[in-house]
């Protein structure tokens, strides 16, 4: 049954998204699975029955005159849309991976360049540390670019995909849903706990040299956490790339529901409580802030409500 | 083998549907399984053919569509009913076609 269901799919994949056209995907579905099941109860294989039913399935020719869009499947021209195949769709979110994790390698190379200059009080060494990072980093974002160089025929010519690898690209995002969420929030950890070991340091008063060090450990924990953002970033970004191949106006665009960019939750109280989210983060942050006056700490209530945000979409999302 | 000349037979599925529909209502797959039975397997209506012929009669005012449960496993459906300019759209071809096989059967030579 999911042969057929393909199938159909990928020939409506092309047609405008009209109700009379879902109306008649769906009539037509119908009958193709009542046929199916009655093929099946007959004795038929599983391999004859899709056989007999795609056979006798006939031509979009036949309704297109009645569904209006005449002139759209004629004109239709398939040369000027490139089908992504399902092994392509899974090398493409590969090599996505890999130049986003050297991307990441690239920027910690640059965030933490310094370091040699600052632990070693400016000496040539240190400086000579600071190149050598820098080099290394522009020779990977430019391997890490060229990477990606074959892909981009993806944004220079129309693009689609099945109705198979939309659901398999849908289901890996699904899956890595909270990987994602994890791997944003211990990444935001890094970032806000950066400056942690500098003051322990100087709590300690373990003197200047220690200190340096200190901001060093400062700056490998921004650069970690930046590493995280951009390894996680870069994968969902691949996804949704693919995801969004198809053109929205046309039944293709259909395929993965989560799509569109709002968010729902499956959850009535949840949604009730998402729609008043933010204007309470906000009361919450201006309340505690004139009422304490510590202003130079309340806005880390900003970077805790957007990662229990990130948390709750998650979660929730239907 | 001979098969059936589908030009003619384009002509004719409107009036094989309606007939299907005299008595009672029917969905898509009924309709498409008993004209394969009635025909002996010698006419295969293709499901888009099908579903054409509804949008066109339901359009012409033949006949109606309403949502209705299977009896047998609960399932909703389309389900297709005629309309009384659906009955006489069906005797006029009814009548067409006796004339037009009347006419053709002059020309048919049984034995070359």
């Amino acid at each position: 049954m999911e042969t057929i269901k393909n199938y159909l799919e990928t020939m409506f994949q092309s047609l405008p998204n009209t109700p009379q056209v879902q109306k008649a995907k769906h009539e037509l579905g119908q009958m193709m699975e009542d046929k199916y099941t009655e093929l099946k109860k007959e004795g038929k294989t599983e391999n004859e029955a899709i056989g007999i039913v795609i056979s006798e399935f006939g031509n979009l020719d036949d309704i297109a005159e009645d569904l209006g869009i005449g002139s759209f499947v004629k004109e239709q021209d398939f040369s000027q849309t490139r089908m992504l195949s399902m092994q392509e769709g899974k090398d493409f979110i590969k090599d996505k991976l890999k130049s986003g994790f050297l991307i990441g390698l690239g920027t910690f190379l640059c965030i933490t360049s310094p370091s040699g200059v600052i632990l070693s009080e400016e000496s040539i060494l240190g400086l000579l540390y600071l190149f050598v990072s820098i080099a290394v980093a522009v020779g990977i974002f430019i391997f890490s670019g060229a990477i990606m160089g074959k892909w981009d025929f993806l944004k220079q010519q129309p693009c689609s995909i099945d109705f198979a690898t939309a659901e398999f690209v849908h289901n890996e995002r699904e899956n890595y849903r909270m990987t994602n969420a994890l791997l944003y929030a211990v990444g935001v950890m890094f970032c806000i706990l950066c400056f942690v070991p500098l003051v322990v340091m100087e709590e300690l008063s373990w003197g200047i040299a220690r200190s340096n060090f200190g901001v060093v450990i400062l700056l490998a924990f921004v650069a970690i956490g930046v590493l995280l953002f951009i390894v996680a970033g870069v994968r969902s970004g691949a996804y949704d790339t693919l995801l969004k191949l198809n053109d929205v106006n046309t039944m293709g665009g259909r395929f993965v529901s989560s799509q569109s960019g709002q968010v729902r939750y499956n959850n009535k109280t949840v949604a009730a409580i998402m729609s008043v989210y933010w204007p309470t983060v906000t009361c919450i942050y201006l309340v505690w802030s004139f009422l304490s006056f510590d202003w130079h700490i309340t806005w880390i209530v900003w970077v805790i409500a957007s990662v229990i945000e990130t948390f709750i979409k998650n979660m929730y999302r239907s | 083998m001979v098969s059936i000349s589908s030009d003619v037979i384009r002509g004719y599925n409107d009036t094989i549907i309606l007939y299907l529909l005299l008595d009672a209502p029917s969905y898509g797959y009924e309709i498409s399984k008993q004209i394969k039975n009635l025909s002996e397997e010698k006419y295969v209506i293709k499901e888009t053919t099908l579903y054409s012929a509804f949008t066109r009669m339901e359009k012409n005012g033949y006949i109606e569509s309403f949502n209705d449960e299977d009896m047998s496993n609960g399932k909703r459906r389309t389900y297709y009913r005629i309309t009384e300019a659906g009955r006489q759209y069906y005797k006029d071809k009814c009548a067409e076609w006796k004339l037009t096989k009347e006419v053709v059967e002059k020309f048919i030579e049984e034995e070359i």
